[in-house]
């Protein structure tokens, strides 16, 4: 038995080491080719055709859809940010879901809204009730859905697609801000090459701490919190470098739910959000791209990293562990109905490369981090393990991860460099390494819980983020407010399971 | 896991030395690129005068042979902002500085990026004399120099090249059509006999980007060919859908029967709601019948692309759709969105509101 006991710690501190050398060779391959691609890019830079695709009659009207639950903080903000877009023509569809705040009181005062006749385009099925539809009179094209809420984001982005009427639609929360050009630098695939490109996304940058003035990213800047700080890193590496390289494989599984691009006919086809999901927009994703391969159609799933959108990320670590697990069980959700792709062929790069990726590294690689560092412990205690061993291992483990890290800051000061201060330049090179020496760690743990609910099979429960908003109300004219501000306590939203 | 794992030691200390140098490096990039950025500034702030009084005649050319290679780019961002005389200047310029000789070097660079932006550069210089090593380029390996020999030869302006930018929709190394189309529409007017050619003989993308284009530019002549395209049931349905758009947009009431067909027979519903919109755009009420009758399709899109059409129609339009708002079905509900939509008194969404 003793033997037995010794040979599976042993066994599980091997798999360790292997899942961690395996995962960050295959991660670094991934940023390589991210940064391969954003470098190229940066030689094109000024020659897009922005202006032109501003210009074209050829360019799609849009539709900017925003759900919005209890987002009193930022949501006149994020209107704002989004209605004053450079686009030729857009309409903007939010989504009051059952807010129990000042929501809809704030943006029916600022766009003196008046109730319409509801005028649906499409009949994706709906939970929650929709109790009126409302347009703006202050000439802006906005179209407010008040509804019911159940709960479910996924619910409010059906609402807004029944309701809107442009060939693209641009998915993007409540709390973000996309920033003057975003969405005609996303779009641009989508003029380029109208018959393939069916969705489009663009980076998520961490707006904390960030200089804002009524929906305008005046001066990014780094939050003080290093909770903040291990986040943008972990955007940076994920978003910049990451999708890009996943995009130019033509394997990219998620377009993020804060900001991403789609043809309206397509989502319509595969029947909009799935209502059950966590992870719907990677659902999304993955749905439209098992439906057009099965049918043999030509399709492009595109990644723009000069695109930016400005979004607020957890700043307590309480948030942070129930947005990660929920990520985790959505992800487990998302594997498991599309279960049939994985390590198929027939579904192309996706099949064989993204989807393997995210199951063995993503969802089990917590298990496998979790036990093998218990095991790694416990084979140091029972004297198994040398201390120095398990050092040497270690320190190479958390060395791979900072160069992971240092290469996306990188790649990110030589290409788009949107930290102009220097310290907050060192603030991001401290936090490339307090991420590995325990962000990480904690990480895992969310995530694993995150897959025990989704083994579990629990139900769905979206969790409300207390948000801090971008600048104050009582900010005078033209004085620029720091987005950081403490949260207040009455705020703070628990889960509701 | 017993044995003192040297090489892991190795490989350790190997990895954190790469760290501390690629750290150290983004700081001394850091550092460089603020020194380079408040040089260029400077440098930027001391030439934009001078190009500008080139411009009103104060300077010539040869005074500016040799500025730095930065009066290059702002002369570069400033080019497509210009017309005339003016954009005539600057081209000599970039001609007396060469500029330009460099480019039509660069069109055959081992880089895409170079082939690519030297490419562009020949096309904003709106010279036709460069057309050949564009149309060259339309077939190069790279997409993205495709995509931007496409934009140059638009730029250029050169009819001669209509024909090539059609040919490279359906080549073995494609252009995507949207590229294409922006590139027919910069070439203007001059493009039409060849788009209208297209429309008849081209293939299904060629004719079906052409159908769209002949709309755009409203072109009368075009109505019959894009009325036989979107009558003729063998047709590709992207074809077809373009013709009903391109109909609309001319405002063609000859094509109303052709339209109105589509609207009440055709399978596809895109094409119907095409076909529908494009009867609301030309606003005749002879076609309010057909609309009234699509008003019962199955199809969502279709009942509210023909209420929307109704309700541009006065006062014959609107009138039906008081009648179908008033009964029972389906076609009720979209008849009120559709006259509430046009009678709430909303203002028009007013540029430049933000």
């Amino acid at each position: 038995m003793r033997e037995f006991v010794v040979d599976a710690l042993l066994a599980a501190g091997w798999v360790l080491t292997a899942h961690v050398a395996l995962f960050h060779l295959v991660t670094l391959l991934l940023v390589l080719a991210g940064a391969r691609r954003v470098w190229h890019n940066r030689h094109w830079r000024g020659v897009e055709g922005h202006d032109e695709t501003f210009a074209s009659p050829l360019t799609p009207a849009v539709s900017i859809l925003v759900p919005a639950h209890d987002e009193e903080a930022g949501i006149l903000d994020t209107l704002s940010a989004a209605l004053g877009q450079k686009y030729p023509a857009l309409e903007v569809v939010l989504v009051d879901d059952g807010s129990t705040d000042r929501t809809f009181a704030l943006v029916a005062e600022r766009y003196a809204l008046r109730e319409v006749t509801p005028r649906p385009t499409a009949d994706l099925p709906v939970d929650g009730a929709i109790l009126s539809v409302h347009r703006a009179t202050t000439g802006d094209p906005l179209l407010v859905i008040r509804k019911d809420s159940v709960g479910r984001r996924s619910d409010a982005l059906n609402a807004a697609l029944n309701h809107a009427r442009h060939p693209l639609v641009c998915m993007v929360d409540a709390d973000s801000l996309l920033e003057n050009e975003a969405l005609l630098q996303v779009s641009r695939p989508f003029v380029e090459d109208p018959d393939n490109v069916v969705a489009a996304g663009g980076v998520i940058r961490a707006a904390n701490g960030a200089l804002t003035d009524r929906g305008t990213m005046v001066e990014p800047r780094l939050s003080r919190r290093w909770v903040v700080r291990v986040q943008v890193i972990e955007y940076l590496r994920s978003f910049l470098l990451g999708r890009t390289g996943w995009a130019d494989a033509q394997a990219l599984l998620i377009i993020s739910g804060a900001f991403g691009l789609f043809r309206r006919d397509v989502v319509l086809e595969v029947g909009g959000m799935d209502p059950n999901s966590l992870a719907e927009d990677a659902e999304l994703v993955v749905t439209i791209q098992e439906h057009l391969r099965r049918q043999r159609r030509p399709h492009r799933v595109v990644f723009v990293p000069q695109t930016v959108c400005w979004t607020e990320v957890p700043e307590s670590w309480q948030v942070l562990g129930r947005q990660r697990k929920r990520w985790s069980h959505g992800l487990g959700q998302l594997l498991w109905k599309h279960r049939r792709m994985i390590g198929n062929p027939r579904y192309g790069p996706i099949g064989v490369l993204a989807l393997p990726f995210f199951l063995l590294f993503e969802l089990l690689g917590p298990v496998i981090e979790v036990v093998g560092v218990a095991a790694v412990v416990t084979s140091m205690a029972l004297g198994l393990v040398e201390p120095a061993v398990a050092g040497a291992v270690l320190v190479l483990a958390v060395a791979l991860g900072v160069l992971l890290s240092a290469t996306a800051i990188a790649v990110e000061e030589l290409t788009y460099h949107r930290y102009g201060r220097g310290r907050d330049l060192l603030g991001l090179m401290g936090a490339a390494v307090v991420e590995h020496l325990w962000f990480r760690w904690v990480h895992s743990w969310y995530r694993l819980r995150g897959l025990a609910a989704a083994l579990a099979r629990r139900s769905p429960v979206w969790t409300a983020m207390p948000r801090v908003g971008f600048s104050g109300d009582a900010a005078p004219a033209g004085l620029l407010v720091p987005a950081e501000r403490p949260v207040p306590a009455d705020r703070l939203v628990r889960a509701a399971s | 896991m017993t044995v003192v794992p040297g090489p892991v030691l190795l490989a350790g200390t190997g990895v954190t030395g790469l760290v501390v140098l690629l750290l150290l490096s983004v700081g001394g990039a850091h550092l460089a690129r603020r020194r380079r950025e408040r040089r260029d500034a400077s440098r930027r702030a001391e030439l934009t005068p001078l190009i500008y009084s080139l411009l009103d005649g104060e300077q010539t050319t040869r005074s500016l042979a040799d500025a730095p290679a930065v009066l290059d780019d702002v002369v570069l961002h400033l080019l497509p902002q210009l017309r005339g005389s003016d954009r005539q200047v600057l081209r000599d310029l970039l001609v007396s500085r060469g500029v330009v000789d460099r480019a039509a070097e660069q069109v055959s660079a081992r880089a895409p990026w170079r082939r690519g932006r030297a490419a562009m550069l020949l096309g904003a210089t709106g010279s036709t004399r460069y057309t050949p090593d564009l149309v060259t380029l339309l077939g190069d390996r790279s997409p993205d120099v495709r995509s931007a020999a496409t934009r140059a030869l638009g730029k250029a302006g050169d009819v001669a090249a209509v024909p090539h930018l059609l040919a490279a929709l359906t080549a073995v190394r494609p252009v995507p059509s949207g590229i294409v189309g922006m590139a027919l529409l910069d070439v203007g007017t001059a493009a039409l006999p060849a788009l209208r050619a297209a429309l008849d003989s081209g293939a299904a993308p060629a004719r079906a980007l052409s159908a769209g284009l002949l709309g755009l530019h409203g072109d009368l002549p075009a109505t019959a060919a894009l009325t036989a395209a979107l009558d003729d049931p063998g047709a590709p349905t992207d074809v077809r859908r373009a013709a009903a758009g391109a109909l609309g947009r001319i405002g063609a009431p000859q094509a109303g029967d052709a339209l109105s067909r589509a609207t009440v027979l055709a399978t596809d519903p895109a094409l119907r709601s095409a076909a529908a919109e494009a009867l609301g755009r030309i606003g005749d009420p002879e076609c309010v019948p057909a609309l009234a009758a699509g008003m019962s399709a199955s199809d969502l899109r279709v009942r509210t692309a023909c209420a929307d059409a109704l309700a541009s129609i006065t006062p014959e339009g609107r009138d039906r759709l008081r009648v179908l708002g008033a009964l029972d079905g389906p076609a009720a509900p979209a008849a009120r969105a559709a006259l509430d939509a046009v009678s709430s008194g909303i203002r028009r969404p007013l540029a430049g509101a933000h």
